[in-house]
This record gives structure tokens, sequence and C-alpha cells, in this order.
């Protein structure tokens, strides 16, 4: 393309949407075919550093798609996004976010805040899931430098963007995933027992939804686990998840499969 | 009726390289030179929020002289080139020669066939990798590309300011030595800038995607002590 040159009066301004469509650019529409939404499973819980985010990572097709996809991405150095639903879509939607915020940042000299973004999304569900069909359905966490907390935002298929105090869960795990959050959470989670919390209900999720997957111990794969505190977004290591599940695992195993009476 | 008087065209481009370089000579000029490590780019700007130097991409830094609405036009197009282009293709795909060139080109269509030349000099900067160099291009209100070797200068002082930037630094130095020299060029002799007074910002290597980096008051004072 050349320069991209706009006079004032129709100038898209810091958005990289509006400019994308003023370029003449579409984005990609939706195909005919049968789409199962919601299979994944993450979680966003708030703990006293901030916000914990897990995500397992199994592609579902009629079969396993993939066993090592990354449901949360850094959308900037501050904020996590993470996707249910359509891979191919999902991974679109996390480039464009990406690229917005970036967008918007760099065009402004200002990054947007943490609640700017949570609304930025909305319109984009909107468009994609009422012209092709619930698609897409993002989760949204990170620490708001205003506020100085961690603050966490999920979405309904219309578009719609409240704010959870405590935790969200999206994907087809979330009756599972969510009932474990309900027994366990407390306001007073450090990180450390918000982590050990989140990847428990991952496991339970990928133990009971044949669409989300569980820890692969032959294949060394976890779900990722991801921090966002006053640091930023942090993904932590392959061996600090593996030993995370491991422990759950080892716990499982000597109660024959049962929680055993406690949360754990 | 109106007469019609012949002008010749060197005397239309003479008035209209006067006209630009006026305008231009009005403002203050920017040094950004390559260290050690990167790029720095050092511009005298009293204001601390209307910026001569931008981020255009993970490793492309703008900076523009001249009239202000003119250069933020062209630098909001290099972000917006830039974004599309690393959307369509790959982040490594974004490079600052074909930027730099459709510059050339804007600027020099301006010059020959707008109703007034633009009142600009624009710089691209590119901190290098295994796959692009390390560049400087500066561009001119005519179009004019020139492809610096180891520091640019943008302006109107520029001839001056070159000949004092080129005295002290006859080799690529770290960041610190680099910013002083680059001060005292764009202050030239019996004249001090205060910390305040200036933009400096540097496309450097520090573990992330994004090179680019503001340096704040209190940075630029620890590299010129």
């Amino acid at each position: 393309m050349g320069l991209p040159l706009f006079d004032a009066s129709n100038d898209p301004g810091p958005s990289f949407l509006a400019f994308a469509q003023a370029a003449g650019m579409r984005l990609s529409s939706g195909h005919e075919r049968e789409l199962s939404a919601h299979a994944t499973t993450v979680v966003a819980l708030r703990c006293d550093t901030g916000v914990v985010m897990v995500a397992d990572r199994q592609a579902t097709s009629y079969y396993v798609a993939g066993r090592d996809v990354r449901k949360i991405e850094a959308a900037d150095a501050y904020t996590g996004i993470a996707i249910s639903g359509s891979a191919a879509m999902g991974m679109e939607f996390i480039r464009i976010a990406q690229l917005s915020f970036e967008h918007y940042e760099k065009m402004s000299e200002m990054s947007l805040s943490l609640e700017g973004k949570a609304n930025f999304l909305s319109p984009m569900i909107q468009n994609n899931n009422f012209s092709l069909g619930l698609m897409v359905i993002p989760m949204l966490a990170g620490w708001d430098q205003s506020r100085q907390q961690g603050r966490i935002f999920e979405y309904d298929g219309a578009g719609g963007c409240y704010e959870r105090s405590d935790f969200a869960t999206i994907g087809s795990g979330t009756p599972f995933a969510e009932s474990t959050l309900r027994l366990g959470f407390r306001s007073d989670l450090t990180q450390s027992e918000a982590l050990e919390l989140a990847a428990l209900a991952i496991y339970e999720a990928g133990d009971n939804d044949p669409s989300t997957g569980g820890p692969d111990f032959v294949r060394n794969l976890f779900p990722m686990m991801v921090t966002i505190t006053e640091a930023g977004f942090v993904e932590l290591p392959t061996d600090f998840a593996g030993a995370t599940f491991r422990t759950i695992l080892e716990r499982r195993t000597a109660s024959g499969g049962m929680a055993g009476g406690t949360l754990r | 009726m109106s007469n019609f008087y012949y002008v010749p065209p060197e005397q239309i481009m003479k008035d209209r390289a006067e006209f630009a370089q006026k305008g231009i000579a009005r403002g203050r000029s920017i040094v950004a030179a390559i260290y050690d490590q990167g790029v720095v780019l050092v511009a005298e700007n009293p204001s601390a929020s209307l910026y001569k130097i931008s981020e255009l991409y993970d490793r492309l830094a703008f900076a523009g002289v001249g009239k202000y609405n003119e250069f933020d036009r062209l630098r909001e197009a290099g972000i917006r080139w830039a974004d599309m282009t690393g959307f369509t293709y790959s982040r490594e795909d974004v490079e600052a020669r074909a930027l730099a060139n459709y510059y050339a080109q804007h600027l020099g269509d301006t010059f020959s066939n707008g109703y007034k030349p633009l009142e600009v000099e624009v710089l691209v900067a590119q901190l290098g990798n295994e796959t692009h160099p390390t560049k400087l291009y500066r561009i001119g209100y005519d179009g004019t590309i020139a492809d610096e070797e180891r520091f640019a200068v943008l302006g109107g002082d520029a001839e001056s300011i070159r000949a004092r930037f080129h005295q002290l630094s006859t080799d690529i130095a770290t960041l610190s030595l680099t910013l002083q020299r680059a001060i005292s060029a764009l202050a030239g002799t019996g004249r001090n800038i205060a910390t305040g007074d200036l933009e400096v910002a540097i496309l450097e290597e520090r573990g992330v995607r994004r090179t680019f980096r503001r340096l704040s008051e209190a940075d630029v004072d620890s590299h010129r002590q």
C-alpha cells in the first residue's frame, strides 16, 4: 500500500479498525460451516497482587486438532486477552485487538485505559457474532494503571461487557470450572492460592468436558498459566505449570479420582 | 483579461525551495546518531507534549522538523503504513527503506505539483538486526532522500550542526557520549540547552519486541554528567 494520507475532515483517527475500513480493507468474513463456539476453558481470578489467568490448550474439532494452542495472549504489557470459540476467528480477534491497542498508543502517544480496551472489544464481538453466528467470546483481564488493581471483564454473545469483581470463566468447561471457583474463591486470595485454585478449576473442566484438555504429562504440555500484576503480564514457565498439575494429579490419584472431601 | 507572464521553471523551483527552507529554518533542529547499542534521536523541543520524535514500529522511529501539522500528518501516515503492512504480511516485513521512499515520493510530488511545498524535513531511523541493517534515512522538503551513514541532522541550521557533530564524533561511541556530542552540536559554542528543552528517544534492544523508548529528564541528566 502507498502512504495512507487523509484530510483532516475524513481522518480515521487513532483506531486501527476505522483506518482499515477507510483504506478499503475487509476483515475476514465467516464461512458456512458447523462451529462449536465454546470448545475451551479459560479462567481468570482476582488476587492480592492483581489477576491470574489459566487456560487449557486443546483445539477440538471432530477430533483433537491441537494440543498446544495458546488461548491467552498479552494484548499489551499489562493486559491479557483470552478467547473461546472458533480458533481462526479467535486468532484474528487477538491480533486485531493487540494491533488496535498498540496503534492507538502510537498514534496518540498515550495508552488506552483498561476500561477503554474492555469497551473496544464489545463492537468487535457484536459484528462478529451477529453477522456470523456466535463465533468468538473473549475475556479481558489486566492491571489497571490508574486504579492500581487487577480487573477482569467478561462478555456475552451480544457484545455486552461486564466487569467481574471476583472471577470469570469462558468456554465449554465453564460449568465445571465455575463450580470449583465458586467453592474455593475468597476475596483475600494470595497469588499462589489463586494460581492453585485456577489450576484446579481447569483440571476439573479437563476431567469432565470432552472439549477441554487437561494436563498432558506424556507430551509435557500443561495449561497456560499467567499472572498480571503491577510488573505486567508474565507467562509462568512450563516447569511451574507442570509441578502445579502434578501436585493435583498425585492428590487425586491418592484419593481414587475424587477430590476427597476437600477442595484440592 | 489577465496577463500571463512566463516564469522559467528554474525560477519556480528556486522560489519554492526558498519558501520551504525559510519555513524549516524557523524551527529548531534534530540530531539522530548511531551509537554502539542502537540509535539515539535528540531534538531541541521546549514542549513536553508536542513531540517531534515518535515510535513508528518495533524497530522504526520517526523524526520531523518544520511545520508541526505537516510532519505530524506524515508521522501518522507512517504508523498506519507500518501497522497495515505488518498486519497484512509479517512484522519483520516492515522496513525503513520502503517507507522512506513513500515519504520521498509524497514530498517530491507536493514540491513540484502542490499548491505549496511542505515545510518539513523528516527522518526514518531503523534499528538493525540479522536481516535488516541499522539505517538513517533523511528526506528533504523536495523529496531528496539521503541514506546517512553514521548520523543525520535535520532542520534550519543543519550545515553548521552537522559540521560540529562531525568534528566531535569520529567513531561510534556509547549512548552517553553520543548524546553529549549531539547536545553540544545542537547548542553550538557558548550556549547550553537545558535538559527540559530536550526531547530524547532511543531505539535499543532490550529483550522486548518494541525497541523505541523515550528518555526521561532524569535519564538524560544521568547521561549528560
